[in-house]
């Protein structure tokens, strides 16, 4: 995996206009920004979403100061950018984006192992813990990144990645063990 | 003894590596609280999943699409002119013999006393002309030493320009009337070119300014855990690169892992 430092002198020259060090960012970065916007939005903006993201970072890159990774910058960036497209969408009068075509609950089918059912599982958990999931557990990022992305407190993004675990760990049993219950 | 919700969240921060040490209470808790136990065992599972699930690809950018983003960056900075690159240097230069000689022209009468062509008689405001003489070298003395220092350490200048720019001010306007009223030899106002020549280079090094910054110092404390192990690259720009390679953490809970296998 490519490094914050690497990535910080990327994003520097392209600050300075150095195109070949910005294709090289998008690159490195595409996947990350992808992942998190389809937890923010779903699969058919996220495309769309993920190039509104590099074309507002790049807009944004000369007030760039490296005083946070690249990786969370960008996220935080992303973060907006959903944030915005949610607002446009509720605006107007149509689905609300975060619905998507239901399929049978994929833990119902007994493929728990399925990679593609464990996907569906942290598409369906609650937003924000399925961002603070996506951010630490796919994605790689620290709680603190996490948090600066998301624009919280870092024990914020500890008990939210708690509680999605929970959440799918309930849903590889197929259900809630009442016994599991917190004492 | 911990509650289950505490402890259930220093676990699952544990698994990230972010939970330091785990207290004893919580590893306590772990032990006796079964409900606790079945849950770290599915939590780990789960994490197991996680990790081996191969990353799923996004469906990246088109040549166009990228081609477009890239005309948004910021238009790379222009070359600075060669008069610029070379204008500085050369001014400092300037500065530091123009600061020479005017250390001179103020060292000089102090140390060789006939140089200062004064009535040794005539006196002013209370104080012998010849002591007037010496005033004024020191001054003059005290300019061409900041003139040398300000070539060395430029970024110093700045504040010289005040005193700087109003004792030339003031000297220009007293020089003109001096030389109407015939209370001066031009001769002598001759000699104060060497001020305002050093003034006019202390405004050309601060206008010229300082290279183009370089880019700011990446903070090296962003990094809030430098002991964390690595993270892992999840559909890096191959899509490829699972999380698989990530290093499964120490579990505080032998019996936990027992159940977990």
């Amino acid at each position: 995996m490519i490094d914050d430092a690497t990535l910080t002198a990327l994003a520097l020259r392209a600050r300075d206009g150095d195109r070949r060090a910005a294709t090289d960012l998008v690159g490195h970065t595409y996947q990350q920004v992808w992942r998190m916007l389809v937890a923010l939005s779903n699969r058919r903006v996220a495309e769309d979403l993920t190039q509104e993201t590099f074309a507002r970072a790049f807009r944004a890159l000369p007030g760039f100061r490296a005083e946070s990774s690249v990786r969370a910058w960008l996220l935080a960036i992303a973060r907006r950018v959903a944030a915005d497209h949610l607002r446009a969408a509720r605006a107007r009068p149509s689905i609300d984006p975060r619905i998507t075509v239901e399929d049978a609950d994929p833990a119902a089918s007994g493929e728990v192992g399925d990679s593609v059912a464990l996907r569906e599982l942290v598409d369906r958990l609650d937003p924000d813990r399925g961002l603070a999931f996506v951010l630490t557990q796919l994605i790689g990022l620290s709680y603190l990144e996490a948090a600066q992305v998301c624009d919280c407190p870092v024990g914020t993004i500890r008990s939210r990645v708690a509680r999605a675990r929970d959440e799918l760990a309930g849903h590889l049993t197929g259900r809630d063990d009442p016994r599991d219950a917190h004492g | 003894m911990t509650d289950c919700g505490p402890c259930r969240e220093c676990l699952s921060a544990d698994l990230d590596g972010e939970a330091g040490t785990v207290p004893a209470s919580v590893t306590e808790h772990l032990a006796g609280c079964d409900a606790c136990s079945r849950w770290y065992a599915r939590v780990t599972q789960v994490n197991r999943l996680v990790r081996t699930a191969p990353a799923e690809p996004g469906p990246g950018l088109s040549d166009d699409q990228l081609a477009g983003l890239l005309d948004l960056l910021p238009p790379p900075p222009a070359a600075p002119s060669r008069a610029r690159r070379l204008g500085r240097p050369v001014a400092r230069v300037a500065l530091a013999l123009v600061g020479l000689a005017q250390a001179l022209l103020g060292g000089l009468p102090l140390l060789v006393p006939g140089v200062a062509a004064v009535d040794p008689h005539a006196a002013m405001m209370g104080a012998g002309m010849m002591h007037m003489s010496h005033e004024y070298s020191a001054w003059n003395l005290a300019l061409g030493v900041s003139f040398l220092a300000g070539a060395a350490w430029t970024r110093h200048l700045a504040g010289v320009l005040p005193v700087l720019a109003s004792f030339v001010a003031v000297l220009l306007v007293v020089s003109g009337v001096d030389l109407v009223d015939g209370e001066v030899d031009p001769a002598r106002v001759v000699s104060h070119a060497l001020v305002v020549l050093g003034l006019v280079l202390v405004v050309a090094i601060v206008a010229l300014g300082a290279p183009r910054p370089t880019l700011g110092p990446v903070r090296a404390d962003l990094d809030p855990l430098p002991d964390a192990p690595p993270r892992p690259a999840v559909g890096a720009e191959t899509g490829t690169g699972g999380p698989a390679g990530r290093t499964h953490r120490h579990r505080p809970n032998p019996a936990a892992r027992h159940r977990a296998a």
